[in-house]
């Protein structure tokens, strides 16, 4: 077997991270593994596209395509208590009546939540943290400087 | 030791022995080894090697797995180092876990601390300041803990001579209080920290705001070059272990430097149990170690022994060594072993916003944190209510924020374009606190920890004088940011425990009566005069400054007179 081709089916790149792949071979559960949150492939679905929602794609790629999603299942599973696992796994469940549904309806769908949904926001701020700490947006949009190699205290704005 | 012998106890001997390979103990292995010693360091955690043992100093915030936040049940586990600000998944490695070495906290005390190879050289914020006689003079004039057997001219020479190696990078600023050195340049503090120190200086003309000195190579020399150091970078991600060793640490310069003279035998994973004292000669004869990984029991043989394993260790360590002639701890006639602990009081903060020099930004990162005032109360004479006085950070920053409340295509092209705010403005208080006999440490007398060593039994807290100060801190402050023009001023009181300042001292004090305390002006043992002891278990007040360079001239200047006394046939 190409070892490069085994290493693919390990990992999935998510914002730039490699997440573990699940190891289960069930179709149904979600595609990374995760150790406290039980979720769906059809739950990871519809928090594909509620990400991509909040994060289209435009003349550049959106949250799903970054896998974003799969961030926010990672930040979920491991970073956060029951409490916010429960009410994550509670939003989404109630997300599935998005299944199909177009990126504007769900954005109609997210814009009805009550404003302190905490599904709504826990999951908008897990994508807006992937989004902005990823590798696409930190290589091409706003770029992270490893090795600044300089201090300027006063900088001039040019008008 | 079953199967013991001469050959074997020859293996096991050496000229010099040095408990701890961090700040301090990296420069009395360096020290020791240049003048030709045969020197056994003893580190009780794993090996760390410059560069090679860094494993996540090169990744890109992207390549954290939760992007360099600690996941949930670590936090949990571990809710006193989880308080530091340094620990998160880039440096989480460096950090005792609170469930591998637990103490006991009679008060609260958040005691951090870093077991390996370079100890918490590797993890410090790197300000060098110097101490000055207003330091030492402190308790002879306010009348508390001992008189400095020293003043600042007994160390002022060695101030130099560790800082020329170390490599330390400020301004020559001309103020008794904080002693000019032997600096590289400094970093600039930036235009909003200019405003605010002009501003100061012309409305308290006592009140000044230099640029913090950082143990940073702003513009390295041959003898840092030497060293395979190279100039900062700017990076600011120096917890994770620097590759350019453009910051100090053992890792990076002493220890090299060390082994390159052939002396040194590093030995990792050497968890130090006791002192071994010999009733007939009268003095200290080696320590005992258990391998932290097997378990076994080793005595190693020296003539002279440096205990550097970290303030609050090196009590236990002492407090552990007992024998007949000091059944209470090594070199413990005074009964002060393990008392007068003290620390800094850093649990004040403020921060506030400027709207002027909007045309302005920085560029870059400034490793030396931006500026540094040193402390101005009660300096010359006393005028406030409490004894001695802070010091404080103050820097300026001019961040980028987007509005995040929308949704869609206005969201993401709101992230992508984030706009510049107000300059934002803080400070932080580092105060000096009163070393008291309440303030103490002390062996536990039932708990042992995996190595069959008594538990380290905390007892320090706070007291009156600092809550004085630390209100002082906030209204002095609030006053100078309102009289700047600063708005949104808001004052931060932390119910942080001592400890979080992770600037512990004491216990171990120096004194010119070994009545009062356990080392002479030497940093020797009044009692055991081949013991030394040059970290933060020595000091004898805790100054406003940051204390490791102080440590390191100690250890440098106690090794000249360990090896001349050795040579003269003193000890």
């Amino acid at each position: 077997m190409n070892r490069r081709t085994a290493i693919q089916q390990l990992f999935i790149i998510a914002g730039g991270m490699m997440i573990a792949s699940s190891c289960s071979s069930d179709r149904n559960k979600a595609s990374i593994e995760l150790a406290n949150i039980d979720v769906s492939a059809e739950e990871e679905d519809v928090l594909g596209n509620v990400v991509e929602a909040i994060i289209p794609k435009t003349d550049s790629p959106g949250a799903r395509e970054l896998n974003l999603h799969l961030f926010v299942l990672k930040m979920v599973d491991d970073c956060h208590g029951p409490e916010d696992q429960k009410r994550f796994l509670d939003g989404l469940k109630n997300a599935k009546s998005q299944k199909g549904k177009t990126t504007s309806e769900i954005q109609e769908y997210l814009k009805n939540l009550p404003a302190d949904d905490s599904f709504l926001s826990l999951v908008k701020k897990r994508t807006i943290q992937g989004y902005l700490n990823s590798e696409y947006v930190m290589k091409n949009k706003l770029i992270y400087e490893l090795v600044p190699a300089r201090y300027n205290g006063a900088l001039k704005i040019e008008a | 030791m079953a199967n013991l012998n001469i050959d074997s106890e020859k293996n096991r001997t050496y000229d010099a022995i040095v408990v701890g390979s961090g700040i301090s103990g990296g420069w009395a292995a360096k020290e020791l080894c240049e003048k030709g010693l045969k020197t056994l360091v003893l580190e009780r955690g794993r090996d760390v090697q410059h560069i090679k043992d860094y494993p996540t100093t090169n990744l890109y915030p992207w390549q954290f797995e939760h992007r360099n936040e600690m996941p949930y049940k670590i936090q949990q586990e571990n809710p006193i180092v989880n308080r530091c600000y340094a620990f998160h998944e880039d440096a989480a490695h460096f950090f005792v876990k609170d469930t591998e070495h637990p103490y006991v906290q009679e008060k609260p005390f958040d005691w951090i601390r870093g077991y390996q190879v370079g100890g918490k050289s590797l993890l410090w914020a790197r300000q060098t300041q110097r101490w000055s006689d207003f330091d030492f003079d402190g308790p002879a004039r306010d009348n508390f803990a001992v008189d400095w057997p020293i003043r600042y001219a007994d160390l002022k020479p060695w101030y130099d001579y560790v800082e020329r190696f170390a490599g330390i990078a400020g301004d020559k600023d001309g103020l008794p209080e904080l002693p000019d050195g032997e600096f590289l340049p400094g970093y600039p503090l930036n235009i909003v920290e200019k405003y605010f120190k002009q501003k100061m200086e012309t409305k308290y003309p006592s009140r000044k705001v230099i640029s913090a000195r950082c143990a940073h190579l702003s513009k390295p020399n041959q003898i840092h070059l030497d060293q395979g150091r190279v100039q900062c970078q700017n990076r600011t991600l120096c917890q994770r272990g620097c590759p350019f060793g453009g910051y100090f640490s053992s890792n990076a310069s002493t220890l090299p430097w060390a082994a390159k003279t052939g002396n040194m035998t590093l030995r990792p994973d050497s968890v130090v149990h006791s002192v071994l004292y010999d009733e007939q000669k009268g003095k200290a004869v080696g320590v005992r170690v258990i391998d932290r990984n097997t378990k076994e029991e080793i005595d190693f043989y020296a003539k002279i022994i440096f205990v550097n394993a970290a303030a609050l260790n090196t009590n236990l360590i002492l407090l552990n060594s007992k024998s007949s002639r000091f059944p209470n701890g090594l070199g413990n006639d005074s009964e002060t072993l393990g008392k007068y602990v003290a620390f800094h009081n850093y649990s004040a903060r403020i921060y506030g916003e400027y709207e002027g020099y909007k045309d302005y930004k920085t560029d870059g990162r400034n490793p030396a944190g931006g500026g540094y005032i040193p402390r101005f109360r009660n300096l010359h004479k006393q005028e406030t209510d409490y004894l001695r006085g802070y010091a404080a950070g103050f820097s300026a920053w001019r961040s980028s924020n987007s509005d995040q409340s929308g949704l869609g295509t206005d969201l993401k092209e709101s992230l992508l374009n984030p706009k510049l705010q107000n300059w934002g403005v803080g400070s932080h208080m580092m105060g000096e606190t009163i070393p008291k006999e309440s303030n103490s440490v002390a062996l536990d007398q039932s708990k042992k920890d995996e190595w069959g060593i008594p538990q380290l039994k905390i007892s320090v807290d706070y007291d009156d004088n600092d809550a004085k100060m630390k209100k002082d801190y906030l209204d002095t402050m609030e006053e100078m940011f309102t009289e700047a023009g600063f708005t949104n001023i808001s004052r931060n009181e932390s119910s942080q425990a001592p400890g979080l300042d992770i600037h512990e001292m004491g216990g171990v004090r120096m004194g010119l009566d070994p009545k009062t305390s356990v080392l002479n002006k030497w940093n020797q043992m009044h009692a055991c005069k081949n013991v030394f002891v040059t970290d933060g278990a020595a000091m004898t007040s805790t100054s406003t400054q940051n204390p490791s360079l102080t440590y390191m001239a100690f250890a440098a200047r106690t090794v000249d007179y360990a090896v001349s006394e050795l040579q003269k046939g003193n000890i």
